[in-house]
């Protein structure tokens, strides 16, 4: 009966929930109910069940030859084993999830790289006090006045004022 | 004469100064256009322009001629040169001149009163437009760092995804080892309900052959009474009875 079940890995909660983010809580909730509730039907249920006293039917039950053909029947029978679908399952979604988090990874790592970038840009401009209107469009493009296609002063459309 | 003097001490005057004085003289130290490259960012504005004796003449006139005339020198200088052009006629007192004395008179009082107000009035626009210019940049700051941290944090997050697979594999297995559990329990209760019910079943027939036999047992005793044998038994009750009676009076 050895070898039948695979050992449980223990599962830090605590840690596990810190890194849950706030939009997935509900399923989080639901998976770690499922698993108390898992937890506990193991627990209530007994390794082996007791084992049938044989000698006591043998010599209470008038039948002959009934309580030995039962004993005989029940030691020869075995329990199937019930078959593992989903881990071969899980196991790929695992695969799939590390490869798309890779790549979130990898995107997260580009965007971070580029807000950097930008914050270096802000960091290192001069201050306002001595920056004149050409400095400004250098420093904020969007800010700069579209002399072609607004040849007359504002030189931005009326609604931007 | 004193005119003549003074249009001939100007030129050499001005050919003997050299340069750096009247620089450090100047009361700013912009130093502009001394190299061939243009100096970038542009260094800031000095504050205040450069100081001025009663609005018109600048400091840098007074300190030039200090030491080759002391202190009343441009002073001098300034009411000869007034006198000349008054008693020469060079300018010609009209009405304009008045004119003029009366718009001086007010332009001079007026700036002298509300000029502070104005000033601080459009200083204070220009700081605020400063400010909110300020404003943005550090808000745009702000949230750069901010969308930094969540960026590392949602990395961080990512990498506990071991800990959901791992929960899964272990409801999986808790299943399938409660489902194995559970049906041991079973193939044992099926089997111990049946040897009890043959056991219970059993028990239940001897009883009931038991009582039976009991039943059928007094039944025929009762029945074997004849009623020959009643008046006896009973006459020897009455018998005993007396019996017990006289021993219970002889008693008491």
């Amino acid at each position: 009966m050895a070898g039948r079940r695979a050992a449980l890995k223990a599962v830090d909660w605590a840690a596990f929930a810190e890194r849950v983010p706030p939009n997935q809580r509900a399923m989080f909730n639901a998976l770690k109910t499922r698993n108390d509730a898992l937890t506990a039907r193991l627990a209530a249920l007994p390794e082996k069940p007791p084992a049938i006293d044989w000698a006591f039917y043998k010599a209470n039950v008038a039948k002959a030859g009934m309580v030995d053909e039962f004993q005989k029947k029940f030691s020869a029978l075995k329990v199937p084993e019930p078959v593992d679908t989903q881990t071969a399952k899980i196991d790929a979604q695992e695969k799939e999830t590390a490869k798309s988090t890779a790549e979130y990874i990898q995107a997260s790592k580009a965007r971070i790289a580029q807000y950097e970038q930008e914050l270096q840009k802000l960091k290192s401009m001069i201050p306002f006090e001595q920056m004149t209107y050409e400095d400004l469009s250098e420093a904020f493009p969007e800010t700069k006045l579209n002399k072609e296609k607004y040849p007359y002063w504002p030189h931005k459309s009326i609604a931007d004022l | 004469m004193l005119s003549r003097l003074v249009l001939r001490a100007a030129p050499a005057a001005l050919r003997a100064l050299p340069p750096p004085v009247a620089v450090g003289v100047l009361h700013t130290t912009r130093t502009l256009h001394t190299t061939q490259q243009s100096l970038a960012p542009v260094p800031p504005l000095p504050e205040k322009g450069g100081e001025v004796r009663h609005g018109l003449i600048p400091e840098e006139f007074f300190q030039f001629l200090y030491p080759k005339t002391g202190v009343t020198g441009p002073y001098m200088l300034g009411t000869g040169l007034l006198l000349y052009l008054l008693s020469k006629e060079i300018y010609v007192v009209n009405h304009e001149t008045a004119a003029a004395a009366c718009i001086l008179t007010v332009i001079v009082y007026a700036i002298k009163k509300f000029g502070p107000d104005v000033a601080a009035f459009a200083d204070k626009l220009n700081e605020e437009k400063m400010a909110t210019a300020l404003a943005m940049k550090n808000e745009a700051v702000q949230s750069l760092q901010t969308a930094i941290e969540d960026e590392k944090k949602e990395q961080w997050r990512a990498e506990g995804r071991s800990y959901l697979f791992d929960a899964k594999r272990n409801n999986v297995a808790m299943l399938l080892e409660a489902n194995y559990r559970e049906r041991l329990l079973m193939v044992y209760n099926e089997v111990k309900k049946r040897l009890d019910y043959q056991v219970a079943m059993q028990t239940l027939k001897r009883q009931k052959e038991q009582d039976h036999m009991i039943q059928w047992v007094e039944r025929n005793v009762v029945q074997s009474i004849t009623p020959q044998q009643q008046k006896e038994s009973i006459a020897k009750c009455i018998l005993d009875l007396k019996a017990l009676s006289k021993s219970a009076h002889a008693a008491v």
